[in-house]
């Protein structure tokens, strides 16, 4: 097992009273493909520009391939770090625009043409090669600079936002596409966005940062179906997750989940994960863990107004009134029910998730 | 049928050389919110100052309530636009924000108390009222500048991408806000966005335009799932409807598309009697209308996985078909891999064939 290409340990950042960035830990394998995701303000840039060496951290160091580089010049570390606003040179052509760096690096003319070439075609932009950049699309725009990033080879990736200023029929087209070059070519990526869904789509591992603390490093779907907390819960997903406010009432042997004056039953199999002294819970019920079932059907577990209904489409959102509490599910295409209807749900028990209402750590 | 409150006929604006606004006909029924969909520069604001007034259309005509606009100065229309970045007084407090319209339309002091009282009970901002716009959010300034404009009654509100400066999070809660105005008041909304999740959630009626054209007029459902061209497919949905190009064959008795290696069996009411084998099509079908298909399954067809990137509930999975490629939302947790296969079979009703050159929708299925 090799070294970890880039491992922070213990960085803390103060901008006078303000700390910006407290104990982050994290580890980054080669090949990888890892994703800081938060909110803005949770201190993604901050992160990168201290292992970028553009900001020097107030405590903790970055150890690149095994060595400690905390002290290290920006040019010293060989990161490659790529922004949103990537700014070509209007007089040269696609060919010369990724070229550049290896002219600088002064590469022989045949090996640059080769690995011009190859990168091109990784990022299917053959066809403007000849081309100046004022008559590129945004999409080829944003692919001659990630190719001029890529083409120096350098330890690692640092990627802050990168998509975040195209239009997102392309952006999500991008990230597809970012996704398999960098599998393809083998590189490391630390990639910070504030957008879960593009945080999943590309992420091998997600690091979510929050108020300048790591709350949770996890696998894309894991982060989803195990939140550590009520907030990063709330973060990933949309609409985002319902956190209902509950009672557990034990009798005779089963146990029963209670929201206002409605009771469920708790399947056998999560009780193990509840201390018996838990009484006052918050329930996390994802918005597809809900459906609509006939009335008089022995399946039902909540009962509501409906309140609010959202066509998106593919799905539609419905705004149910639980006795005073929003709840937000989804259904299929598009519902037939207004504003006003009372209308009988089954609740997926064995998908909830509870949170201690004082701390909003999970419980189970 | 409700009443026309306004009606743009064959509406045309040319600066120098550009047709911003060409040739627009739309009718917009009383207590309906329309939303004007397209990318920027489709014309979509440029219809919305016509409306007001800040523009002359080059030709045409707009009618509201049947009535000709197009000599009525701006201010005279009583048409009210808020725009994306809340256009708030700053050194005037919530009340006195709220006040300026009636104010100027020399309303009386009780009946402005009245009015005030009526619109910040409605927006929730009863108790914000002498506050000044520095110390409120986001949501409650975009509340004050709605109420600013509804305040004054007026025949048609006109929203301009009202909820671009909002976060996210934010936006779900203002989406049903909206909605709730909508609702409560019967207000006719002209709504002007970009972002195709707002028109589908907040409108009845959808007009998708791009380059100065309209593409679409019709209900939010059949925008979406009868997509008069390949831009409206391609402009709503996330990801946007697939449009896999490729020739018309037949395997085994069934009529397939195929390109390369690829091909997917075809519902048989889609094709057109003119059309012939060997024929180039383009078949549209949304990411969510490819299902998971059994061995079994007639219709089946199977791609190789390229990119599986989960979603929370879902998972969007690209697969190859050709030399190209198209997305497919399965449930999370599907059995997918980079490299390896899967088995898909198309939901029949809500495929549909795409001119090859044009674009055009070629068969009318199902609701349009």
């Amino acid at each position: 097992m090799s070294e970890p290409v880039l491992e922070l340990r213990s960085i803390s950042k103060n901008f006078g009273e303000n700390q910006a960035l407290d104990d982050v830990n994290l580890t980054v394998e080669h090949g990888s493909l890892i994703v800081l995701l938060g909110p803005a303000g949770a201190g993604k840039t901050t992160t990168l520009r201290i292992v970028a060496g553009l900001e020097a951290p107030s405590s903790g160091s970055i150890f690149i391939e095994g060595a400690d580089f905390t002290k290290h010049q920006p040019n010293q570390r060989d990161i490659a770090m790529i922004f949103d606003n990537l700014a070509l040179y209007p007089n040269k052509n696609g060919f010369e625009n990724i070229a550049s760096p290896l002219r600088i690096a002064k590469t022989p003319k045949d090996e640059i043409d080769r690995r011009v070439h190859e990168m091109a075609g990784m990022l299917k932009i053959d066809h403007i090669l000849e081309r100046t950049p004022a008559t590129f699309s945004g999409g080829e725009r944003q692919r001659v600079a990630l190719g001029r990033a890529m083409i120096r080879q350098p330890r690692f990736y640092l990627l802050d936002e990168p998509l975040s200023s195209l239009d997102f029929m392309l952006r999500i087209d991008l990230r597809t596409e970012l996704k398999r070059l960098q599998r393809e070519t083998g590189q490391t990526f630390l990639f910070a966005t504030p957008d879960y869904t593009e945080a999943m789509a590309l992420a091998d591992t997600v690091c979510v940062l929050l108020d300048g603390k790591v709350r949770q490093i996890a696998k894309a779907q894991e982060l989803y179906d195990e939140p550590v907390d009520r907030d990063v819960a709330r973060f990933v997903g949309n609409p985002p997750i319902n956190i209902i406010p509950a009672r557990i009432t034990r009798d005779n042997g089963t146990v029963n989940i209670s929201v206002g004056s409605m009771t469920m039953p708790l399947p056998a199999k999560m009780e193990h994960g509840l201390p018996s002294s838990v009484s006052n819970v918050e329930i996390g019920l994802r918005p597809e863990h809900v459906r609509i079932v006939e009335s008089g059907s022995d399946v039902i577990h909540l009962t509501g107004i409906v309140n609010d209904l959202e066509p998106l489409g593919m799905h539609t959102t419905v705004g149910l009134d639980l006795e005073g509490v929003n709840l937000f599910f989804t259904v299929e295409g598009v519902q037939e029910f207004k504003d006003g209807d009372k209308v009988d749900v089954h609740v997926d028990l064995e998908s909830l998730l509870f949170f201690d209402p004082e701390t909003g750590r999970r419980i189970t | 049928m409700a009443k026309i409150k306004l009606e743009l006929v064959k509406l045309c604006k040319e600066f120098g050389e550009l047709n911003a606004v060409d040739d627009v006909s739309i009718a917009i029924e009383e207590s309906e919110t329309m939303a004007l969909l397209g990318p920027s520069g489709c014309g979509k604001t440029t219809i919305l100052n016509m409306i007001v007034g800040l523009e002359k259309p080059t030709s045409g005509e707009i009618l509201i309530d049947g009535k000709s606009v197009l000599n009525v100065p701006p201010g005279q229309r009583n048409v009210g636009l808020v725009f994306q970045d809340y256009a708030v007084f700053t050194h005037m407090t919530v009340r006195q924000n709220l006040a300026y319209g009636l104010k100027l339309r020399k309303m009386k002091q009780p009946e402005i108390d009245r009015e005030i009282y009526k619109v910040s009970e409605f927006l929730s901002l009863g108790h914000q009222l002498d506050r000044k716009p520095s110390e409120l959010g986001a949501s409650e300034l975009q509340r004050v500048a709605i109420g600013r404009t509804l305040v004054t009654n007026p025949e048609i509100l006109l929203l301009d991408e009202p909820l671009s400066n909002l976060e996210a999070s934010m936006r779900n809660q203002m989406r049903r806000e909206l909605r709730r105005i909508q609702g409560e008041t019967g207000q006719t909304i002209i709504y002007v966005t970009h972002d195709q999740i707002e028109a589908l959630s907040l409108a009845h009626q959808i007009a998708v335009m791009n380059l100065g054209a309209l593409q679409q007029y019709d209900t939010a459902r059949n925008v979406y799932e009868y997509p008069a061209n390949r831009f409206v497919g391609s402009f709503l949905g996330n990801p946007p409807m697939n449009f896999i190009r490729g020739k018309l064959a037949e395997d085994s008795g069934q009529r397939v598309v195929s390109s390369g290696e690829s091909t997917m069996p075809l519902p048989a009411g889609i094709i057109g009697a003119d059309m012939t084998i060997g024929s180039d099509v383009v078949v549209g079908v949304r990411p969510e209308s490819l299902n998971l298909a059994a061995a079994d399954n007639p219709g089946r067809f199977t791609s190789e996985v390229l990119a599986v990137e989960p979603q929370g509930p879902e998972t969007v999975v690209t697969a190859a078909f050709g030399d190209s490629s198209f997305k497919v939302i399965v449930p999370a947790g599907t059995d997918a891999e980079a490299g390896g296969a899967i088995t898909l079979a198309p939901q029949s009703d809500l495929v549909a064939l795409f001119d090859a050159e044009t674009g055009v929708r070629l068969m009318n299925s199902g609701g349009a």
